[in-house]
């Protein structure tokens, strides 16, 4: 196979697995409001545990490493998945209560670093700073993989779980549970007022989208079979949330073009490129400066991103609801199960929603 | 014994730092109230003017260098208020989008004084240090002259909210905006104001962690930051007086626990009492009704 297609299967990876990244973040900031500014944690808590899950026990590996279970991949996959939405719920149980989004952003950020600097120190965890590396990759021996042939067949692979799991996410988003998501990020009072629970809905909402992170993690290690602290500063956190503000809050499709846009064409384009001679390192730098700038141009001139969250229909009545008023569109939807003679204007509840 | 006053030392200098970038931290949330995710960058950056006038180009000594990089500091904060934030935060009610904007300029900073100064650790150059024994303590040249400003610079502080026209007005602002406004005060000018103090509180504890740390490397304000936001969330976010009492605990648990336990956890010792102080009272120990 030639460097070229090695090199399009890589980049179809990395588009398909932060699609996956992307669409945990949209549930938790695009659909709920959370800004979890710690999300990489979550997805480094997931390439963990599927790495230690998979690697043969440490003794003799020259790596230090809990468990070594040597499971197979969907399994060990989908237990870095679960870790990661159990860890996401005892995080919100301390931290999603009564902490207005300064508060939790700020905590959530600490989080993160403090993630890493344990990983990093406490060597027999997760290999500290060298991190984990050697993890088997999935079915090789069985199909008889070697290394060129593997990077197509696990993007592939990737491909279908991420298809998979859009299927998954879009009816999620389509349900009543997604209403109400929508519902708390425009006006949290409000869905109070309607009888929601907002803590249980966050907590919901959490436990979801730290799920994908984790297989998005998980699927990280496995394709390069390795993984380390370096690769998950919080500036890590800030490319997903570029992902999904670039390519529109909202919107499982914006999620994909994101992806494509940020992630597979500015952050992994360029690493291929050659370094200028004498200054290592310089097209990395420019590279987030670039990414940092960008977004902040698409949210001045395009805030809803490349493309927009769309007008949700109001089944009961068949207007539409406008854009940014999930909370109209529930007030009506609790409405018409309550109150039929209902019959004006839905409840104008305008918030600022997603900007003008 | 000896080991607990020596880390006590430690953390009276810690503290020092805390509360100079806390307190610059807090007055612009007070004013703004949005965090600034890029202000560990400031701390950075302003060390970082701090070497290019000690060492770089202009050889001074290093606290007329100090001074120096904490003013351009405070003035690149007003420019950045001005052209980036300022625009943001007028146009986007909700404080989601300012938030991404601080941490977008965060990653921008940081990287371009990669790009600049390179991953290597610098060094300002310093005339040698010596000790003293003051009591059980043991503190050089630098350590108590790096106290020694932070004291004065938190009385200058207290002096200015309660007796100067504009920390009036800065206190006015952070208490009702909109009322500063009707009242006549001018919320620009005091804004611009905020931020090239905050800038400028940021620029010098950026470089006085420098000069105690001994070192200087891009992502030193990043880790800080973190441990700024425990000093001033067990403070009380906004308050300036709970950020002097949040920086004088969290500089002091971290650098005594760091004594006893493994020092790489130091950091860690600040969550956990963060995560206590969260647990116990939420709104911070000198909250103020309203915020939180």
């Amino acid at each position: 196979m030639s460097g070229t297609w090695y090199y399009i299967f890589t980049l179809a990876f990395f588009l398909f697995d932060y699609f996956i990244l992307a669409m945990g973040l949209n549930i938790q900031y695009g659909e709920t409001g959370i800004l979890n500014f710690a999300y990489i944690g979550f997805v480094a808590i997931g390439a963990y545990v599927t790495g230690v899950l998979s690697l043969p026990s440490s003794a003799g590996t020259g790596q230090y490493y809990i468990l070594g279970l040597s499971l197979p991949f969907p399994v060990n996959l989908l237990l870095g998945g679960l870790t990661a939405s159990a860890f996401a719920v005892l995080v919100a149980l301390i931290a999603l209560r009564r902490l207005r989004t300064d508060y939790l952003a700020m905590v959530l950020i600490s989080l993160s670093l403090v993630l890493y600097d344990v990983c990093n120190n406490y060597v027999p965890l997760f290999n500290g700073a060298d991190g984990l590396y050697n993890v088997p990759e999935p079915f090789a021996a069985a199909l008889k993989l070697n290394t060129n042939s593997f990077i197509p067949f696990f993007a592939a692979v990737t491909g279908v779980i991420a298809l998979f799991m859009w299927f998954v996410m879009s009816r999620v988003t389509r349900s009543p549970a997604g209403r109400t998501f929508r519902a708390i990020r425009d006006d949290e009072v409000v869905a109070a007022a309607l009888g929601k629970d907002v803590f249980r809905q966050q907590l919901k909402s959490m436990l979801i989208g730290s799920f994908y992170a984790g297989i998005g993690g998980g699927l990280l290690i496995q394709f390069s079979g390795s993984f380390n602290p370096t690769a998950w500063l919080p500036g890590e956190t800030f490319v997903v949330f570029a992902v999904i503000l670039v390519g529109g809050v909202g919107n499982n499709i914006g999620l994909l073009v994101g992806a494509l846009l940020v992630e597979t064409l500015l952050v992994h384009l360029p690493a291929f490129l050659p370094a200028i001679p004498g200054a290592p390192g310089l097209i990395e730098y420019f590279d987030a400066v670039l990414i940092g700038v960008l977004l902040m141009v698409m949210l001045w001139f395009r805030p809803q991103g490349v493309v927009p969250e769309r007008a949700r229909r109001a089944a009961s009545f068949g207007v539409k609801a406008r854009l940014g008023t999930a909370a109209g569109e529930l007030a009506e939807h609790v409405g018409s199960a309550r109150a039929p003679q209902a019959t004006t204007e839905p409840v104008a509840l305008t918030t600022e929603g997603s900007g003008p | 014994m000896q080991l607990f006053w020596l880390s006590f030392g430690f953390g009276l200098v810690t503290a020092s730092v805390l509360a100079i970038s806390a307190v610059g931290l807090s007055l612009q949330f007070g004013i703004t109230n949005y965090i600034n995710f890029a202000y560990g960058d400031f701390m950075a950056l302003g060390a970082f003017f701090t070497y290019v006038l000690n060492d770089e180009l202009l050889h001074l000594n290093i606290w007329v260098a100090t001074l120096g990089g904490s003013v351009a500091m405070g003035a690149f904060a007003v420019m950045l208020n001005h052209f980036i934030l300022a625009p943001f935060a007028r146009r986007f009610k909700k404080t989601f989008y300012v938030l991404i904007v601080t941490f977008g300029l965060s990653l921008i900073l940081l990287n371009l004084e990669y790009s600049i100064w390179g991953a290597d650790v610098r060094f300002f150059s310093m005339p040698l240090d010596r000790a003293h024994h003051i009591g059980p303590l043991i503190l050089t040249n630098s350590q108590l002259a790096v106290m020694a400003i932070a004291v004065v610079l938190m009385l200058g502080v207290h002096a200015m909210l309660k007796t100067t026209r504009l920390g009036k007005s800065m206190r006015a602002m952070s208490d009702n905006t909109t009322l500063a406004m009707t009242s006549g005060i001018d919320t620009n000018r005091v804004t611009t104001i905020t931020w090239f103090l905050s800038g400028a509180l940021a620029g010098l504890s950026g470089a006085v962690l420098g000069i105690t740390e001994g070192n200087l490397t891009p992502a030193a304000g990043e880790l800080f930051l973190f441990v700024i936001f425990a000093a001033v969330i067990v403070g009380g976010v906004g308050s300036i007086y709970g950020a002097m009492a949040g920086a004088l605990l969290i500089g002091l648990a971290t650098e005594v626990s760091a004594a006893y336990i493994n020092p790489a956890y130091k950091l860690d010792t600040a969550f956990v009492i963060l995560i206590l102080a969260l647990l116990i009272r939420p709104s911070g120990v000198f909250a103020r009704p309203g915020r939180a």
